[in-house]
C-alpha cells in the first residue's frame, strides 16, 4: 500500500516539508539564489509539486511555467528519500528518481536539502504517517 | 587553425572558452605533452617535470572545478561548453586531457552524494587546490580484470568465480581494503585520492562491489614503478598496492546495493568524456595533415592537388566532424539527465576513438616516411589513438555491452 493514501495527503505532507524547507533562513535563501524552478512529477500518488525560483510552493500545474529541473519520482521514494532511507545515487541508480535538467544545477541543489531531511520525520509524524 | 562550428547556437561565453582552451591546447599542452613523450615514465612525474608545470597552471586556472558546482567554488560549466572545454584540451594532448579528467573524478562522483562530510573532507579541499597537490585517480582495473570490470548488466558480472581483486572489510567505523589496482590505472603513481572499486560480498561477483574515496597517502598504500607504453606517455599510469589500508564509512559512497547500476552510471560518464576527448585529438590529426598536404609537393605538385589527397581529407574532415556532432550531442543529453543512459556514452567512445584511430592513420599515410618519423607530431599522435582503442574499456568489450544494453530492452 503506497505510503500517501491520496494526492491531497501527500500535497498536505510534502507541502508542508518544502515550505519548511524554503522558509528556513539559510537553505531558502540559498535556493533563491540559485534561481531554478524545479518540478517534482510524482506517481502513485499522482500529482506536482512545484518550487518557484521566490521560494514558492505550488501543489498542482501552475500555469506557463517552464521547469529548469523535473524530478520524476513516486510517493513512496518521496518518503524513504526524506527519511534517508535511500539516498539520491541508489534512486537514481535504480531508476527510482529519473531527473532532467543540467546535472550541475541538480548536484548544487542537494546541501541545500538538510533541512528537510531534519524536519521531515517530524512533518511526517504530524501528520499520521507511519516512519 | 580553425574550424567552423556547426552548432550556430553557440552562446558567446562558448565561442570564448573554446578558443581561450584551445589556445592553452595549443600553447602549453602540446609541446609539453611533445617534451613528455621522450622522457622515461619516472622522468615523467620527477619533481622538476613539466608534467608537474602544467598540471598547476590547469589547477590555477580552476580547470580541476569544470565539474565543481560554483557553490564550492567550481566553474560548474554547462554540459555544451563541458564538451568544447574537454575537446579542446584532446586537442593539445590527449593524455594530459585524461590525466585531469580522473583527477577530478573522485571529487566528482562525490558531488553526487554530497553530505556535509564529503563536501568538507573531498569535495571544498579539491575545489581550493590550486597546486595540483590534490589530485585524484579512478583505480578499477587489475592485473586480472581489465575490460570485464565495466560490464554492468552482463551475466559474467554476477558471475560468483569473477571478482575484483582489491576486497573490502567492514571493522568498525572504517573499511580495510587489501589488494591490487593494475598499471593500467592513469594518474595511479601521482594521485592523493582514488576513486576506488573494491569487492564487498564476493557471493555476488563483480556486482558485490562497493566505490570508495580512499586517501592514497596513508600508510596502508604502496605504489608501483609508472609503466612505460606505446602512447599517452604524458599520462602517468601505475599501479597501486594495497595493505591494510583504511577509509572511513562515511567515504565508502555506493555498496553492493547499488553497484552495478552505479557501475554502469560511472562508465557512462567516463566514456562521453573520451568521446570528446578524441573528437580534439581527430581533428587535431587533420589540422596537420591538411596544413602538410599544403606545403608538401610530390610528383611536381603539392599534395592538396592531388585527387586522391582530396578523397582523403574529406572523408577525415567527415570522421572528425560526425564524431564532434555526435560526442556532444551524447554529453549534452547524458549531463542533462540523471541517470545517464550508457548506450549512448559507449557508443560515442567506441565511434570517437575509431574516428581518431583512421584520422591518425589517414594523416600518418598522407606524411608518408616522414610521419613514421619521431620529428613529426603526426607519429605521436597515431600512438596516442591506438591507446584509444583500449583505455577505458576495450572498444570490442564496450561493444558487446552496449549490445547488450540495447538487446536488454526489447528482449
Amino acid at each position: 500500500m503506497a505510503v500517501f493514501e491520496s494526492t491531497e495527503k501527500m500535497f498536505e505532507v510534502l507541502g508542508d516539508l518544502f515550505e519548511t524547507l524554503l522558509e528556513h533562513p539559510v537553505a531558502g535563501e540559498k535556493f533563491k539564489k540559485q534561481a531554478v524552478t524545479i518540478r517534482f512529477i510524482m506517481n502513485e500518488p499522482q500529482g506536482e509539486i512545484w518550487l518557484l525560483p521566490e521560494g514558492k510552493v505550488v501543489c498542482g500545474v501552475p500555469e506557463g511555467l517552464k521547469a529548469d529541473i523535473s524530478m520524476t519520482l513516486s510517493g513512496d521514494t518521496a518518503h524513504n528519500f526524506w527519511l534517508k532511507k535511500i539516498t539520491m545515487p541508489v534512486a537514481l541508480a535504480k531508476g527510482l528518481i529519473r531527473a532532467k535538467g543540467p546535472l550541475a544545477k541538480v548536484l548544487k541543489l542537494l546541501p541545500i536539502l538538510n533541512p528537510a531531511y531534519e524536519a521531515y520525520p517530524a512533518i511526517a509524524k504530524k501528520h499520521g504517517l507511519n516512519i | 587553425m580553425s574550424y567552423a562550428d556547426l552548432n550556430i547556437e553557440l552562446a558567446e561565453e562558448q565561442e570564448v572558452l573554446k578558443k581561450e582552451i584551445h589556445k592553452f591546447a595549443v600553447e602549453v599542452l602540446r609541446p609539453a605533452a611533445a617534451e613528455l613523450d621522450k622522457k622515461s615514465p619516472t622522468e615523467v612525474i620527477a619533481p622538476e617535470s613539466v608534467y608537474w608545470d602544467v598540471m598547476r597552471k590547469m589547477y590555477q586556472l580552476g580547470y580541476h572545478t569544470v565539474h565543481t558546482p560554483d557553490e564550492y567554488g567550481g566553474l560548474g560549466l554547462d554540459p555544451v561548453s563541458q564538451h568544447i572545454f574537454w575537446e579542446e584540451l584532446g586537442y593539445g594532448s590527449v593524455g594530459f586531457a585524461v590525466s585531469l579528467g580522473v583527477s577530478l573524478f573522485p571529487s566528482f562522483m562525490a558531488s553526487m552524494l554530497a553530505d556535509d562530510f564529503i563536501i568538507e573532507e573531498v569535495i571544498k579541499p579539491f575545489a581550493d587546490c590550486a597546486d595540483a597537490t590534490r589530485m585524484g585517480c579512478w583505480a578499477i582495473t587489475e592485473p586480472n580484470h581489465g575490460s570485464d570490470t565495466l560490464v554492468s548488466g552482463m551475466d559474467v558480472f554476477r558471475n560468483p568465480e569473477v571478482i575484483q581483486d582489491v576486497k573490502a572489510v567492514k571493522k568498525g567505523d572504517k573499511w580495510i581494503l587489501n589488494g591490487q589496482k593494475s598499471a593500467w590505472v592513469s594518474n595511479g603513481p601521482v594521485a592523493t585520492q582514488a576513486l576506488l572499486f573494491v569487492n564487498i560480498d564476493k557471493t555476488m561477483g563483480m556486482a558485490g562491489g562497493g566505490i570508495c574515496i580512499c586517501d592514497l597517502t596513508q600508510k596502508g598504500v604502496e605504489k608501483g614503478k609508472p609503466l612505460d607504453k606505446l602512447g599517452q606517455r604524458e599520462l602517468p599510469q601505475g599501479e597501486i598496492y594495497f595493505s591494510d589500508a583504511e577509509v572511513p564509512e562515511e567515504l565508502m559512497i555506493v555498496d553492493p546495493e547499488s553497484y552495478e547500476v552505479m557501475t554502469e552510471i560511472v562508465i557512462a560518464e567516463a566514456n562521453m568524456h573520451m568521446g570528446a576527448f578524441f573528437t580534439g585529438l581527430a581533428q587535431s590529426a587533420y589540422d596537420l595533415a591538411l596544413a602538410y598536404c599544403v606545403e608538401r609537393k610530390q610528383g611536381g605538385r603539392y599534395l592538396v592537388e592531388h585527387q586522391d589527397v582530396k578523397r582523403k581529407l574529406f572523408n577525415m574532415f567527415t570522421k572528425v566532424e560526425t564524431a564532434r556532432s555526435y560526442s556532444r550531442a551524447v554529453m549534452n543529453f547524458n549531463l542533462n539527465i540523471a541517470p545517464p543512459v550508457a548506450k549512448y556514452s559507449l557508443s560515442s567512445k567506441v565511434y570517437c576513438t575509431q574516428a581518431a584511430f583512421d584520422v591518425c592513420n589517414t594523416a600518418v599515410q598522407l606524411f608518408g616516411g616522414y610521419g613514421l618519423s619521431k620529428e613529426y607530431e603526426i607519429e605521436k599522435l597515431f600512438r596516442d589513438a591506438r591507446a584509444g582503442l583500449i583505455e577505458d574499456g576495450s572498444n570490442d568489450v564496450l561493444a558487446i555491452s552496449g549490445g547488450n544494453m540495447i538487446v536488454k530492452e526489447i528482449f
